[in-house]
């Protein structure tokens, strides 16, 4: 790592991980697009965490019915200018949905849901992977050939449909979508691990650690565990975003348990039905989706720029 | 080891991961959930209790001793046969083919699940293979392109496609398409056929078994009918109508079949023959395009083999969107009213598709490149 940046490898030596940090502060001044993805990520989760305070957490079970009547009723000229009026533009700076609610309100309520569900199974995802892809890539043998054919199993069946499947076993809720999500994302997280594992314990310091007497647990969880994780959190942090994606399309379809939920898929789910009469309501959530999954994959991808040093050229 | 302990091995392989996928899907589906789920795809409302119960019996679910059906479904002691003998009793109903009466709203009890299941799977493979063929004729020159061209013009657009690829939902990507074409462009783009193309259906010059006038359907895909039928109208209305669709579902992999091309490309181009065929005074089209691109390619005809997974899952999200005939958008209302065998015969076909398209991909890959040894 220090090796492809001649320029500080004096300083790197001297200071080790403050250069390395100074470095990549000095990527992300350098970088704006990465930059960008650090100000939607953190502004996201920002959002999310400050959500119940902006909006009323409860507000989302009440239907105004002044504006239930307004979207309801037939002698209202069903137009698009019409409908998204229905409360007056400047209260409702989104419009409103079916259910009279403000879409505004209901998109910041529901960002955090959606941040919850994607963090929760990342870093399960992220734990199994540890845990098993490390014991497959380290011992080998028939504790790996195990391991792998599990996940073969699980890789051989398209993500969307197994987690269809399990929620209509395990009934409708968030932890369910969260558990079925999580089934077909672990598998990924034990490949990686194991192949990192696989081509870090070749390395001489682990030798070294055998010869001082270390054990096996200490060895891989305490030590090539920590020197091969990065590629397994940028992953992670790429995945955040395709999670949300995945949560998403589910509740879009559907798999919901209750229509009113504020979720982003569900909210665009009400919109697919008044596509062409109320495209807002499903433009504004999807919209919501691409920028959160946006600042996450660029997040990502800038992480790998800083961590790799091969493509730091 | 040669090739063919090689395909021996992944084959015996097969069979076990494909045995393990049907446990855990039995598992889920008839384990988890109370077993007269599964039976109401093969008895009907009109039957008396005594041909309920024979039929339990007959699928391997009720035990022989148990006395009447009100007691197999209150689940009394004995009655209800231990999972693991359910599931021979499955396996064998399964690769015989009886999925028992579809459930699906509308057509419930009329048609068998596996003719549903095999009426509608020709729309589904459609879309993939057009999925897969968007991907590699826009991804792979976009890969090519942003590699030769590294951090240029090109190389920044085929990022940005490429992250927002990752980046947008399917189901909203195709929404937008749709109100764009709908609503402002006024072209067909609601993945629908047009109203005179289902009377366009009949063939012209007609196969054996088709009567002329009738409506040609000889592989179920309509883009194949169409050319099969030489019915020209029916295969361009087939076409126009899988474009957006296809589009939608290759969005993804679009993005991520380029950057995989991207930089498999620029650590070819770094290599010493790139460098000797430049030397030399060839072209610069011919060292990409000959010698470098051989190379390049390979890691990409790892992906697409994953590829196949991929669309086949994300087809359930665009059909929705689309209202597209296949099996996704059919597995949505099965999951609605609980037609566990749908589901189950979907996950397992799915399942023998990809497993063995990983198989070939890796012999292929093999052949590919000398390099690789088992």
């Amino acid at each position: 790592m220090k090796a492809s940046k001649p320029e500080e490898s004096q300083s790197s030596d001297r200071y080790g991980r403050r250069a390395d940090l100074k470095y990549a502060l000095h990527l992300l001044r350098r970088n704006p697009i990465v930059l960008a993805g650090v100000t939607i990520s953190v502004a996201s989760v920002l959002l999310a965490l400050l959500s119940p305070l902006i909006v009323n957490p409860t507000s989302w079970d009440q239907q105004p019915l002044n504006l239930r009547l307004c979207w309801n009723n037939p002698i209202v000229n069903w137009q698009i200018a019409n409908v998204f009026n229905c409360g007056g533009s400047a209260v409702y700076p989104l419009g409103t949905d079916s259910y009279g609610r403000s879409l505004l309100q209901m998109i910041i309520l529901a960002i955090p849901v959606d941040l919850e569900i994607a963090f929760e199974v990342v870093a399960s995802a992220v734990v199994i992977g540890v845990f098993f892809g490390g014991l497959a890539g380290y011992k080998g043998g028939i504790v790996d050939e195990a391991i792998l054919r599990v996940t073969d199993v699980f890789l051989a069946i398209p993500g969307i449909l197994l987690a269809i499947v399990l929620i209509v076993v395990l009934g409708r809720s968030l932890p369910t979508l969260t558990i079925a999500v999580l089934t077909t994302w672990w598998p990924y997280y034990v490949r990686l691990m194991r192949s990192q594992v696989l081509s870090e314990k070749e390395k001489p310091y682990v030798e070294r650690l055998r010869a001082m007497g270390a054990g096996d647990v200490r060895i891989l969880y305490g030590h090539i565990v920590q020197n091969s994780i990065y590629p397994v959190l940028v992953q992670a942090t790429l995945d955040i975003g395709s999670v949300i994606l995945t949560v998403s399309a589910l509740t879009f379809i559907g798999l919901t348990p209750s229509p009113l939920l504020p979720e982003l898929g569900n909210l665009a789910n009400q919109g697919i039905q008044y596509i062409f009469t109320a495209p807002w309501l499903i433009l504004f959530p999807g919209l919501t989706i691409l920028i959160i999954s946006l600042g996450f994959n660029l997040l990502g991808d800038g992480i790998r720029d800083v961590f790799d040093p091969r493509l730091r050229r | 080891m040669r090739l063919y302990e090689y395909v021996a091995r992944r084959l015996l392989l097969m069979i076990f991961v494909l045995l393990a996928l049907s446990v855990l899907i039995f598992y889920l589906t008839r384990g988890l959930l109370p077993p007269t789920t599964a039976l109401a795809a093969y008895i009907t409302p009109r039957m008396d209790d005594s041909a309920k119960l024979s039929v339990a019996r007959a699928l391997g679910v009720a035990t022989t001793s148990c006395p009447s059906y009100s007691a197999f479904v209150s689940l009394q002691g004995g009655c209800v046969v231990p999972l693991w003998g359910q599931y021979v009793g499955w396996l064998e109903n399964a690769l015989a083919g009886n999925w028992g009466l579809t459930l699906l709203p509308g057509i419930s009890g009329t048609d068998t699940t596996w003719h549903v299941f095999f009426s509608r799977f020709p729309y589904t493979a459609e879309l993939a293979i057009a999925g897969a063929f968007l991907t590699i004729i826009i991804g792979i020159p976009l890969g090519i392109v942003s590699a030769t061209h590294n951090n240029k013009l090109p190389d920044h657009i085929s990022r940005m496609v490429s992250l927002g690829g990752y980046s947008i939902p399917q189901f909203w990507f195709g929404a937008v398409l749709q109100i764009l074409f709908v609503l402002y462009i006024r072209v067909n783009g609601s993945g629908l056929l047009s109203a005179n193309s289902t009377v366009a259906t009949r063939c012209v010059i007609c196969f054996s078994g088709v009567v002329p006038g009738e409506i040609a359907r000889y592989s179920g895909i309509p883009l194949l009918d169409g050319i099969l039928s030489l019915n020209f109208p029916y295969f361009w209305d087939s076409v126009v109508a899988l474009i957006l669709p296809a589009l939608t579902l290759a969005i993804t992999s679009i993005g991520a079949i380029s950057r995989i091309v991207r930089s498999s490309m620029m650590e070819v181009l770094r290599q010493d023959y790139i460098t000797l065929a430049r030397s030399k005074g060839l072209k610069e089209n011919v060292v990409i395009y000959r010698h470098a691109l051989r190379n390049a390619i390979l890691p990409a005809v790892t992906v697409s083999g994953l590829l196949v997974a991929y669309l086949l899952g994300g087809a359930v999200i665009v059909e929705i969107v689309f209202s597209w005939p296949g099996v996704g958008n059919a597995s949505l209302a099965a999951a609605n009213v609980l037609d566990i065998n749908f589901l189950e015969l979907y996950v397992l076909v799915t399942a023998v598709i990809i497993v063995v398209t990983n198989l070939a991909v890796d012999v292929i890959y093999a052949k590919l490149d000398p390099r690789i040894r088992y």
